[in-house]
């Protein structure tokens, strides 16, 4: 270990002190969340200065297990950007009950630091490590209304098949470490393109190993069938919590995926490729299906989130059939997911400030007529998660769909694909509309009291709807970001 | 002495086999036990089965390169504190749940089921 180990990890070393920061100053001044989240939020920003200052020098550190590269950049200000716009949302609904602010924001930094590890490992036992720390967290947010049996209920389910598959992602990277002889992602990758070549042997225990990753890191990303977990998770979490879990630990699980199969498992590619494409097409078209019949749009919003994790992979797909854009369409669509999705919790969130409002759809009725605000940026949010244009969710859809469609010509099958994204985006439209039409047309059953929200909630719709709105008008501004990310993995 | 260490077998795939087999037991646990603690238990299992294959592999297909066999154990130690922070967070949250529900029966948790 030297001084340069150092500064690389800075960021992550960074977010683990801010995270402890918390802890200390809500030790020294109890529940005053003021300092709470002024240390937060300063926190964060001087984790986002480090990412970027030390980003892009496609160095690596601690005898090559840690790397930073633009890809490591780009994923940690995604996760600094989530991370910073749940803790801008969340301390209204916490506040409401009874929850303490301070806590809330360590763990989250905590899991934050986790998927910052994941995105610059270069090492699967790394990476493991990122994972656990990422997900731990999770856990605990998913319980943190611990008086509340559903959120308890969401959190064991969360954390009990969360587990489970680390348990199995494990044994994977168990067996690919007894059949490569290396934890490290670029000797796997080479020993992995001596198999393939031939000049290595393929043996059945390297089958089960990458069996094993595929089948932990479809836990990890909620895709059917693996799914199980995600709607109670969801409903059950507190609401500013939802939000931060759909797409936070999403967006993680997608960096194990580009860390580990664009990078270690990458020669392999025409042999688990078929695996992500069959996932994919099950993934979107059941998580659509499904969340016609919801009517809570927690659990509504679950299912979609499913489905879109349908979406990723098949930008995932095009990429392992030999397209660069689609993995540039996956960073695109991880990016605008991020922004859309957690400003439709966000509403949500706002919506449920007062204790007993559920997320029914009932709920929503009239809403623009109580507050028209709200109504219009949900509109703005759910226009963008159908993908309809000129909203960042479009520009996702578009890149991903692009990509399969490129890789349709050397593989019919996703070709296939590409037909079956665009039939899910349009089926999505249904569900998403619904509520659409409760704001509007719908009246209210009772009458319903107004509640303020404050200006941090305030910050952070208009931080989601400006990007959510600049993703779409200048898609431009993201691409070339995501386009050298990508190009440092590919 | 030596009568004890030749019932240790030498053989690499008797550590991988009984890895597996650990491993299956604690998959079959998890799915098949109702009660919380009990596929807490199970997931344990699953981790030492992994730990198991981890240490064989470096122990038998490694010995000959220090640094690799020193990795598997290091390896090990390394999943024994993630498994540990695991149990900790697992239990605290089955205490949770347990002062809402009085129960720690996990198919008796299904309010969100319409």
């Amino acid at each position: 270990m030297n001084a340069s180990d150092i500064t690389a990890m800075s960021p992550f070393v960074a977010a683990i002190l801010v995270a402890a920061g918390v802890i200390l100053v809500d030790l020294a001044w109890p529940g005053r969340r003021t300092a709470a989240l002024l240390v937060t939020f300063a926190g964060l920003a001087i984790v986002a200065a480090l990412t970027v200052a030390v980003g892009q020098a496609g160095t690596t550190a601690f005898n090559g297990s840690y790397r930073v590269d633009s890809l490591t950049t780009f994923l940690d200000l995604l996760f600094i950007s989530i991370s910073a716009l749940t803790a801008a949302f969340a301390p209204d609904y916490l506040g409401e009950r009874k929850l303490p602010v301070a806590e809330f924001n360590a763990v989250l930094l905590f899991a934050m630091s986790g998927a910052m590890l994941i995105a610059g490992s270069a090492d699967l036992i790394v990476l493991f490590l990122g994972l656990e720390l990422m997900v731990l967290p999770g856990y605990l947010l998913a319980g943190f209304h611990k008086t509340d049996g559903f959120s308890t209920e969401g959190a064991i389910k969360y954390f009990l098949l969360g587990s489970f598959s680390s348990a199995i992602f494990l044994f994977g990277i168990a067996f690919v470490f007894g059949m490569t002889g290396s934890t490290r992602i670029d000797a796997v990758s080479s020993n992995l393109a001596q198999v393939v070549a031939g000049t290595a042997p393929f043996s059945p225990a390297l089958g089960l190993g990458l069996a094993f990753l595929m089948t932990g890191v479809a836990f990890k990303i909620a895709a059917v069938p693996f799914h199980y977990w995600t709607p109670d998770a969801y409903q059950g979490s507190p609401t500013p919590v939802t939000g931060y879990l759909s797409v936070g630990p999403k967006v993680g699980a997608f960096a194990v995926i580009i860390r580990l199969f664009a990078g270690a498992l990458l020669p392999m590619a025409a042999q688990w490729n078929i695996m992500i494409m069959v996932l994919a097409a099950l993934t979107m078209t059941l998580g659509n299906l499904v969340a016609l019949t919801q009517d809570n749009v927690k659990r509504m919003l679950a299912y979609s989130s499913i489905a879109h994790t349908g979406y990723m992979l098949v930008g995932f797909a095009a990429f392992a059939a030999g397209q660069i854009q689609g993995l540039e369409g996956l960073l695109y669509y991880g990016a605008a997911y991020a922004f859309m999705n957690l400003g439709a919790f966000a509403v949500i969130a706002a919506l449920q400030r007062r204790t007993g409002v559920s997320s029914n759809l009932a709920t929503f009725a009239g809403l623009v007529k109580r507050e028209p605000a709200l109504a219009w940026l949900m509109t703005l949010f759910l226009l963008s998660l159908t993908g309809i244009p000129p909203t960042a969710g479009f520009f996702g859809k578009f890149y991903v769909i692009l990509a399969a469609v490129q890789a349709g010509q050397t593989n019919q099958w996703m070709n296939v694909l590409a037909v079956l994204t665009v039939l899910n985006a349009a089926a999505a439209a249904f569900y998403y509309l619904r509520v659409v039409v409760y704001m509007f047309m719908r009246d209210p059953d009772a009458e319903v009291s107004v509640a303020a929200h404050g200006r941090l909630v305030w910050t952070g719709l208009t931080v989601t709807t400006v990007m959510t709105i600049v993703l779409g008008f200048f898609p431009g501004l993201l691409l070339d970001m995501v386009s050298t990310a990508a190009k440092a993995i590919g | 002495m030596l009568s004890a260490l030749n019932l240790i077998s030498q053989n690499l795939n008797a550590y991988l086999v009984l890895s597996g087999i650990l491993f299956s037991i604690g998959a079959f646990g998890f799915l098949a036990r109702r009660n919380a603690i009990s596929m807490l238990m199970s997931i344990e299992l699953m981790l030492n089965a992994v730990n198991l294959a981890f240490i064989a592999f470096g122990a038998f297909l490694y010995s000959s390169n220090a640094r690799h066999a020193a990795e598997a154990s290091v390896i090990a130690l390394i999943v024994m504190a993630a498994a540990a922070a695991e149990a900790t967070v697992g239990l605290a949250i089955v205490i949770a749940i347990y002062r809402n529900r009085k129960t720690p029966l996990v198919d008796e948790y299904d309010a969100m089921r319409q």
